[in-house]
């Protein structure tokens, strides 16, 4: 399974391109306090001005610059999706292995609660929870989290349970080795590609998630997001402002849901051998 | 990322498919239930403390009587049962008539959309895998990865800017003009015109993912011995397109798709808003801007337990047309 893995990704184009943009989003996420040339909550500006040397993309309605706005909203996006991604990820893999490993009672309760949380919609609760409370983003994003790990958790379970017959794990298993030491050794270490797949397509849901709840003016306000600036903006369609105020944050989460996409297509494809055909695979 | 057809199920019996839909139904309603309750001091002044609403002394009373709780979750879900979902301060109105007047026009986008989007996606994505390798089918299945990366958001956007703005070929906002036009051709007409923005964004949206879902089920499909014997026995290739293996492709996109509901749902909210179209989403987005909790309340419990009952229903569907599960009993 993971011989040919880096081989293969490496030759793949859109994982190639799924890389550079991810190149791109890290330097914008760590740089882009430094690359702004203005605080974006800075009002001090001429409202709604067009382009200019200073103001590489204007000005909006309340006197701040677009671009350093821009910046710290990539950034914002970005994390969001990076913290929910990789806690739903976490809990994911270790509900999916103990569930599997174990089996019995805490496989039916567990997998129960994963159906329940697999029909029930997490942007619903999200809206509840975020109109109500008016909690942090990041609150939001682990929230999501534990609304979204349970597709993880069951590709993770299925495989554990197909890994227990393997002759590896049965080898350990008879030299001795406890629970924690054959998960943690080698059921965790084997799945290793899976939690990529599961990674970027978790990644995915959780920043076009953060993008919808900032544009429905769910998220704290005063925190720059793509999803707000662009409802912001929208409210003035009408005027000049679409070549550099709305383009701008509609590319920009584009090109990010655009990364995630490419890499979970890809490493869907190359992992797993019935769709190793060729050409792109499938999301959940 | 997944195994075989039968890890692929989650519900293995009857009983334990309608137990996790009543059991989620209840979740939801319980969390809609519960959460104002665990609001910081009284409901009433947390509520409308930063909303735009001045309530009267009158109001108010009537609103308290109504939120305290009075009779726990049972007594809750029978207000539910009996739509007495509160009343709306802001638009003066009770919410179910709110949420009712609204939900007509989410099921003519939701639903026409789904339909289209699955129709093409479908027939696009078993005439791809037939052409496999092929130059058409390499740029096609480029183009969709391309579109399933482009959020709602943004094709809804761009959709409005040509169609609306430059072309001006379709209004910017709205479901039919206010006092429009005499006589039923002509309204449904007029109906379409403005459904045609919303509608095209979320098929954009949904498209390329039935199609890429199909495409790979039908790859799978047709390197099946049973096609090999269809194709021996000289039967004429639509046949077996469509009779032969489509039907076995098809599972996995009705499997997939209640799975992708609940994420494509999130969709529909931000594509109602950006072309103002008078639906749920709407009246969801307008609530969350006058912080009108017993309206959010309401449309984010009615809307779940929608989706639940969809959600429920392809699971079943599922079952009668996958031939695995429906002998197996």
């Amino acid at each position: 399974m993971h011989v040919n893995l880096s081989h293969m990704l490496r030759r793949d184009p859109w994982f190639l391109t799924g890389m550079i943009l991810t190149l791109f989003f890290l330097m914008v996420t760590f740089l882009g306090p430094f690359l702004a040339p203005f605080s974006p909550w800075n009002m001090d500006f001429v409202p709604l001005s067009p382009p200019s040397s200073t103001h590489l993309l204007g000005v909006n309605d309340g006197g701040q610059d677009i671009f350093s706005e821009l910046l710290y909203a990539v950034r914002n996006t970005f994390f969001f999706g990076m913290i929910s991604a990789s806690t739903a990820l976490f809990l994911g893999v270790l509900i999916g292995a103990l569930a599997g490993w174990f089996g019995g009672v805490a496989d039916l309760i567990l997998m129960r609660l994963a159906d329940v949380l697999l029909a029930t919609p997490a942007i619903m609760i999200l809206i509840l929870v975020a109109a109500l409370f008016r909690p942090s983003p990041h609150i939001l994003a682990l929230i999501l989290a534990g609304l979204m790990w349970p597709t993880i958790g069951k590709t993770i379970r299925s495989q554990t349970l197909s890994l227990k017959q393997s002759l590896h794990v049965r080898a350990a298993r008879q030299m001795g080795g406890g629970s924690a030491y054959v998960i943690s050794r080698h059921l965790i270490p084997e799945m290793f590609p899976l939690y990529l797949i599961g990674f970027a397509a978790k990644a995915r849901m959780a920043m076009f998630m953060e993008a919808a709840l900032a544009f429905l003016g769910l998220l704290d306000p005063s925190r720059k997001s793509l999803g707000m600036m662009i409802s912001y903006a929208l409210q003035y369609y009408y005027m000049d402002i679409w070549w550099h105020w709305l383009f701008p944050p509609i590319l920009c989460l584009s090109l990010l849901i655009m990364m995630v996409t490419f890499l979970a297509i890809s490493l869907e494809k190359v992992v797993d051998p019935r769709l190793r055909v060729n050409l792109p695979g499938r999301l959940s | 990322m997944q195994g075989g057809a039968k890890e692929k199920r989650f519900f293995r019996s009857d009983l334990g498919l309608v137990a996790t839909f009543c059991l989620a139904a209840l979740v939801m309603s319980w969390i809609s239930y519960a959460l104002p309750r665990f609001l910081p001091g009284d409901f009433v002044t947390a509520t409308y403390g930063a909303s735009q609403v001045t309530l009267t002394a009158q109001e108010e009373a009537a609103l308290r009587a109504d939120q305290e709780p009075q009779g726990g979750f049972g007594h809750y879900l029978w207000r539910l049962a009996r739509f007495d979902w509160g009343y709306s301060y802001v638009f003066n109105t009770p919410v179910s008539v709110l949420f009712l007047g609204a939900l007509p026009w989410t099921l003519l986008l939701m639903g026409s959309a789904h339909i289209i989007s699955m129709v093409i996606g479908f027939v696009a994505g078993v005439e791809a895998a037939w052409r496999r390798n092929s130059a058409i089918e390499k740029g096609m299945v480029g183009g969709m990865t391309v579109l399933e990366g482009i959020p709602e958001i943004c094709t809804g956007v761009i959709l409005l800017f040509v169609f609306a703005l430059q072309l001006q070929w379709f209004p910017t906002a709205g479901a039919e003009t206010a006092y429009g036009e005499p006589g039923f051709l002509g309204h449904m007409a007029d109906v379409v015109r403005h459904l045609a923005l919303p509608l095209g964004t979320l098929v954009l949206a949904y498209f390329p993912g039935n199609f890429l879902l199909t495409r790979n089920s039908m790859v799978m499909v047709i390197m099946a011995d049973y096609i090999n014997t269809a194709r021996a026995k000289g039967l004429p290739p639509l046949r077996i397109r469509y009779v032969h293996a489509a039907r076995n492709a098809l599972l996995p996109v009705v499997n997939r798709f209640g799975i992708r509901l609940a994420f494509m749902i999130t969709g529909a909210l931000v594509v109602e808003r950006i072309n103002s179209y008078p639906g749920v989403g709407t009246l969801l987005y307008n609530a969350i801007a006058a912080r009108d909790l017993p309206v959010i309340q309401m449309v984010v419990l009615m809307s779940s337990l929608i989706i639940l009952a969809v959600f429920f229903a392809l699971e079943w569907a599922y079952r009668i047309i996958d031939p695995r599960i429906r002998h197996a009993r």
